[in-house]
């Protein structure tokens, strides 16, 4: 249904996308990855046609978008990083507003204003001015807002950030069933991993403005196929130990969590005893171990080097 | 296009700062201008007040008979003839005067009394009048000698006053010069026009007022109805702050851009000409109901204007809504140039700068009657200044002719900034 074809964006000499080839196909549900300045919400520009790119295209059903960016407008939904609301109307004329620009109107657009108001849970707040809204729910109608028009193609940009766990199940588990009841093809970024495992068949990884790795869930995961994690739960911080860690041989990557460590090894590597004699020299007191299979957000790590939030 | 005029609306509506600019302020000015400089228009100056004498040595209705004696001795054709006695009825010098004293504005100001010279010396040494004036034996047959005929040297009114230079002696002075060279104005054009053989414009007093404003813009007293303080400073200060919608509605297309509202909006596949349409639209409409507001409070609470006159006002709605639509020229001007540069820089210029220039120019502080010609001239082609124009003659007149050449400039000029705003707005994407 669309890809881009070596999308590059250069913003005043810094290149912000470089050489972006992705695919999706109708019905499939994207997701797109990657830490701070990636370039992920560049190449999503570029694809909604608000950015034009230095070089390379977008093309919609085998036509270019940068030719004719009416083609993909008419189908497409976006949820932008930004809150993209007038401030001071309330929910419901933002709605209101947003639905008419698409040419609803009359009962169609009250049904369809009630419609997404539900699913985002706002349906009782929706005569308060978006402006006293808390950010959690300027989210929620910043997502409504997109799904209005019903389009083919829903683009999300970290659309779930600071949303209580609640409302995020729900939202996803709308779209979610969008995607598989209705045939909506959704690229999603987030930075929250459990959401793209959640929603997603297929996965992107960008850093640098550029795809790192892609495939399926499992796919990517069987990247770590020969690697397990060690969670090791510390009663506080040592840096020492985490120092004499890092230089120890087999262990792969040690990065230190919230509550102590997280250690990538090679899988059946027998290390946990030489890991307790480092940490009983620097007499850290180990709280809990557990070891697991890879995650995504741990594949994410092994190859940017980076944690997906800070 | 409804639905952006609806959404602006609102956005409008709920600023209060804004609304405070737009309606608040230009009331509170209205009220504190008109009070503190009511004397500048001399509309209302009840409080002004001062008593003359008149000392008549001539005789009108003989000086007239002997005038027309003479035409009638001069050979000319009996169609001139019989023009000029018409004339003489129209231009009667005393009686002239004695009209400008009577009319409204100056009657409030002066009180006339007919005395014999040594009367009127006594009254002017015990000050009970400011000043005397004489009018000369022979002023009415000499006066039209030279009025219609170019004859002879005319008359001259002699004033007599008794502490040179007060206020009051001052402003009679003055009022008597204006006399004079409404006089002498008027002269100059029945003679232009005796040349140009232009015979009609003689008996009609409307043709009159339209070629005296070509001719040299000396302004004749006479004629008009006076205008007060508050009726000038409503109108200077409803078409200075309507410039202020402009700048309004382009600081909301700044917030839309830098909010993303705008993306939102692109995305929607709307043409970004409807998009600046929408804001010509909404600027026009709020500018038109701004002004409505304006005028009709200030007639509601300080009786500006009569409420009950439907001709007055279908022609101040006409002005307004041409002015109206320039504002809308400014806004998409204004949106065009943020829009673009996502900078609203412009727009603080705008309202913090060049609005109140255009203001000053045009004449919403002071009249420009009270300042250079220059101004003046400059003024009558700033949107607000020729709409200031616009507005005070049609209120004198009533007369669509009168005004229609300011309304064209105004009309140009909208023509022009919308034009240079759909060259300047971005039109496919935004970068
Ligand atoms: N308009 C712009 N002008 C200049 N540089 C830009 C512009 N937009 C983005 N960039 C730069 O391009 C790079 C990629 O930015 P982008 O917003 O695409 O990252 P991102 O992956 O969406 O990050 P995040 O997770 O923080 O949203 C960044 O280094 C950013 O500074
Ligand atoms: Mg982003």
């Amino acid at each position: 249904m669309l890809e881009t074809e070596e999308l590059k964006k250069v913003f005043k000499g810094k290149t912000a996308v470089n050489g972006v080839n992705l695919y999706m196909d109708k019905g499939e549900s994207v997701g797109l990855l990657g830490p701070n300045g990636a370039g992920k919400s560049t190449t999503i520009s570029m694809i909604s046609s608000l950015i034009k790119p230095t070089s390379g295209d977008v093309k919609l059903k085998g036509q270019s978008v940068l030719k004719d960016p009416g083609i993909i407008r008419n189908v497409l939904g976006v949820v932008p990083q930004e809150i993209a609301l007038y401030e001071e109307l309330t929910a419901y004329e933002n709605l209101k507003f947003f639905g008419r620009i698409y040419g609803l109107k009359g009962k169609e657009l009250e049904a369809k204003i009630q419609e997404v108001l539900e699913i985002v849970g706002l349906k009782e707040r929706q005569k308060e001015i978006v402006k006293t809204y808390s950010g959690g729910m300027q989210r929620r109608v910043n997502m409504a807002a997109a799904m209005l028009h019903e389009p083919e193609l829903l683009i999300m940009d970290e659309p779930t950030v600071g949303i209580d766990p609640q409302s995020r199940t729900h939202i996803l588990d709308t779209v979610r069933h969008l995607n598989q009841e209705k045939g909506l093809t959704v690229l999603y970024t987030s930075h929250y991993m459990e959401e793209v495992e959640r929603l997603c068949d297929r996965v992107y990884i960008m850093d640098h403005g550029q795809i790192i790795a892609s495939g399926t869930k499992d796919e990517l995961k069987s990247i770590l196929s020969g690697e397990e994690t060690i969670l090791i739960d510390l009663d506080r911080p040592y840096p020492d130990l985490v120092t004499d860690l890092q230089s120890h041989d087999g262990i792969r990557q040690t990065i230190e969590t919230e509550k102590g460590l997280k250690l990538i090894v090679p899988k059946g590597s027998k290390l946990l005893g030489s890991i307790f004699q480092v940490a009983e020299r620097h007499q850290a007191q180990i709280l809990n171990v557990n070891v697991k299979v890879p995650t995504l957000e741990d594949v994410f790590l092994h190859l940017t080097g980076r944690k997906l939030r800070d | 296009m409804g639905n952006f005029l609806k959404k602006d609306i609102l956005v409008l509506l709920r600023d209060r700062t804004e609304l405070m600019i737009l309606l608040l302020m230009p009331i509170i000015l209205i009220a504190i201008l008109s009070f503190a400089l009511r004397g500048l228009l001399g509309g209302e100056t009840s409080d002004f007040h001062m008593d003359v004498a008149f000392v008549i040595e001539d005789d009108e209705q003989q000086g007239i008979v002997e005038f027309i004696a003479d035409l009638e001795n001069t050979g000319m054709p009996p169609e001139v003839v019989l023009e000029l006695e018409h004339a003489v009825e129209e231009v009667k010098p005393y009686t002239m005067l004695e009209q400008l004293m009577e009319s409204e504005t100056v009657s409030d100001m002066v009180t006339v009394a007919e005395l014999d010279f040594s009367e009127a010396e006594e009254a002017l040494e015990n000050e009970d009048i400011v000043a005397i004036l004489t009018i000369p034996e022979d002023f009415t047959y000499r006066s039209l000698q030279k009025m219609l005929l170019n004859e002879g040297d005319g008359s001259d009114l002699l004033i007599t006053v008794k502490d040179y230079g007060s206020i009051r002696t001052d402003a009679f002075i003055n009022m008597i010069d204006r006399y004079v060279s409404t006089m002498n104005f008027e002269t100059a054009i029945s003679q232009t026009l005796i040349k140009l053989g232009h015979e009609e414009v003689l008996s009609g007093s409307e043709g009159e007022n339209i070629e005296a404003q070509e001719l040299g813009g000396v302004e004749s007293i006479s004629a008009r109805e006076p205008v007060t303080s508050f009726q000038y400073y409503t109108i200077s200060m409803a078409v200075m702050f309507v410039l202020f919608v402009g700048s309004a509605i382009a600081s909301k297309a700044y917030v839309e851009k830098k909010q993303h509202v705008f993306n939102r909006i692109i995305l929607s596949n709307q043409h970004p000409i409807v998009y600046l349409g929408g804001k010509i639209i909404s600027a026009s409409f709020i500018s038109f109901f701004q002004l409505f507001i304006l005028f009709l409070v200030s007639s509601l609470v300080f009786r500006t204007f009569p409420l009950d006159e439907p001709a007055f006002w279908g022609g101040i709605a006409v002005i307004a809504m041409i002015l109206a639509i320039c504002v809308g020229g400014f806004a998409a001007l204004l949106t065009a140039v943020t829009v673009k540069y996502e900078n609203d820089a412009l727009n603080h210029i705008f309202a913090g700068g060049i609005v109140t220039l255009l203001a000053f120019i045009g004449g919403s502080f002071f009249p420009t009657s009270e300042m250079p010609a220059i101004i003046g001239t400059m003024g009558n082609w700033t949107p607000n200044g020729a709409a200031l124009t616009a507005f005070l003659k049609w209120m004198q007149e009533l007369d669509m002719n009168v005004i229609l050449p300011y309304l064209l400039r105004i009309a140009v000029l909208s023509v022009i900034l919308i034009a240079s705003s759909i060259l300047i707005f971005p039109k496919r994407r935004s970068v």
